[in-house]
């Protein structure tokens, strides 16, 4: 106890020390300003991203959403999001794998999860987690959110049912680990289909266009409805966010009940090979 | 004078999370149990992220403050310009969320993997570990 | 008096101090399950953090995984394999 306080002081101190020496000889260094765009004419990146978020004058440059962080996560910068979701889903093909042959074990008697107390409130506040979940992932063009913000958020609420009820109330339920698997391909396909669709209408009705298109580009003329009824949508990004929300919240879901489940079934799997 | 003050506390935030970094990199070495490295290498991960975020931030000009890069106002040329003159950078938080799930995915695929060790070798001691090899 | 810029500067250095001595005890601590609820104490700093740097999409990504599912997967492996780090 005595050495983590001595230490502890010591790392302060110099933590002190050093910031006190570097903000004396720090006169001429200011970060953050790094998109003041020197030359004339020519649009750097950060500006040329917040002038066409959404700009109804520009409409061949524009992506029709106020919310420019999900312009560039799903439009501008479509394919990085691609490849991370399909890293996601190679972890956790990985941690299936690892798994394999595993089974829980048939209630044994008496009473499973943690006590009524917790079980009752856990019953009124389990769905509300899903529900802000849902509206953080369908907001995602408006407002800060999106379908990985959403998905994480509902996961959670999983996660405490395994702990709270147990996992054998949740395939009993319909919450099993091969619907859930079905769940993340609808939402993996969902995305798949929306990333190609305009340019297999493009195909079809001979005109140009490019896989991820959203809207019209200069060279590229078809185009995703942005409103319907005079309210956002953004054209692909609100598919992209339903579809997203799917499949993160089914692939959690997936990892924890693995491990939750009991050891003596995957170790025989293990022993097979 | 506050000119100095505001300089010191932002080379304060700057250094600490250095020394975050340093602490991580020497428990992710020098610590021998399995679920302690991991706890350092997310530490160690997160860390990176708050960098990227803080390389985009924007410092008070004239007394405007910086804004999150969400339109609020009907997209009229004056709002656009004044959003313009106003937000923080985008970009660095887009990269930044992808590199959150990636993060994600590898921690959780380390977690299958540290469960099988304990299965094959009934210790999470890296040091136990080696001596067993074989 | 206080100024509003440097009230933000000063909570962002309150916070990002915070986590400098929150993540020296998640690193030196040996029984594990308290080095994972300082580690999550941590993460709670830094969402601080990134919100005062006016980035909230990544405060709702980084709550519910470094607070909420990051340290429920470590708990459960920990309930699965043992406890305390040794010597």
């Amino acid at each position: 106890m005595r050495r983590s306080i001595l230490h502890l002081t010591i790392i302060l101190t110099l933590l002190l020390g050093l910031s006190l020496l570097a903000s004396i000889s720090w006169q001429w260094f200011v970060p953050g300003e790094w998109f003041k765009c020197p030359l004339q004419g020519i649009w750097c990146l950060p500006v040329f991203y917040l002038a066409t978020t959404y700009n109804p004058e520009l409409s061949n440059y524009t992506v029709n959403s106020p919310e420019a962080v999900t312009a560039i996560v799903w439009d501008y910068r479509g394919l990085d999001t691609l490849f991370e979701t399909s890293v996601f889903y190679l972890a956790l093909i990985a941690g299936i794998a690892l798994a394999r042959g595993a089974s829980y074990k048939l209630p044994t008697g008496g009473e499973l999860g943690l006590s009524k107390i917790v079980k009752t409130v856990s019953r009124l506040t389990l769905p509300m987690i899903i529900t802000v979940g849902a509206s953080i992932g369908l907001h995602g063009h408006l407002t800060p959110g999106g379908g990985f913000q959403g998905g994480a958020t509902a996961a959670v609420a999983f996660m405490v049912a395994i702990v709270v009820f147990s996992i054998v109330f949740l395939v009993e339920h319909g919450v099993s680990k091969d619907r859930m698997l079905i769940l993340r391909s609808i939402g993996l396909t969902g995305i798949g289909l929306t990333a190609v669709a305009l340019f297999f209408a493009g195909l079809i009705l001979g005109k140009n266009a490019y896989v991820f298109q959203n809207m019209a580009k200069p060279f590229a003329g078809l185009s995703f409805p942005w409103e319907v009824n005079s309210a956002l949508i953004s054209g692909t990004l609100w598919f992209f966010n339903l579809f997203e929300f799917l499949a993160v919240t089914a692939g959690f879901t997936i990892a924890f009940m693995l491990l939750a489940m009991s050891e003596a079934g995957s170790e025989e799997g293990v022993r097979h090979e | 004078m506050s000119e100095f003050i505001v300089n010191y506390l932002f080379s304060l935030t700057l250094f600490s999370l250095i020394f975050n970094f340093v602490l991580s990199i020497y428990g992710l070495f020098f610590k021998p149990h399995y679920i302690k490295k991991v706890i350092a290498l997310t530490i160690f991960s997160d860390t990176i992220n708050v960098f990227a975020i803080y390389v985009g931030y924007r410092r008070w000009i004239n007394g405007i403050n910086p804004r999150p890069p969400v339109l609020i106002k009907p997209p009229t040329p004056g709002a656009i310009s004044e959003f313009i003159n106003s937000a923080v950078d985008p970009l660095p938080q887009a990269l930044v969320l992808t590199a959150v799930v990636i993060g994600l995915a590898v921690t959780l695929f380390l977690i299958f993997l540290g469960y099988q060790l304990y299965k094959h070798y009934h210790t999470l001691d890296m040091r136990e570990i080696r001596r067993l090899r074989g | 008096m206080i100024s509003a810029e440097l009230a933000v500067y000063l909570l962002m250095t309150i916070s990002s101090v915070a986590s400098t001595i929150a993540v020296y005890f998640a690193i030196m601590e040996k029984d594990l399950v308290k080095a994972v609820i300082y580690s999550a104490i941590q993460s709670t700093f830094y969402a601080i953090l990134f919100y005062l740097l006016m980035a909230p999409d990544i405060v709702l990504v980084y709550l519910p995984v470094s607070v909420g599912l990051i340290p429920g997967v470590l708990l459960i492996l920990i309930g699965k394999t043992e406890r305390g780090e040794k010597e």
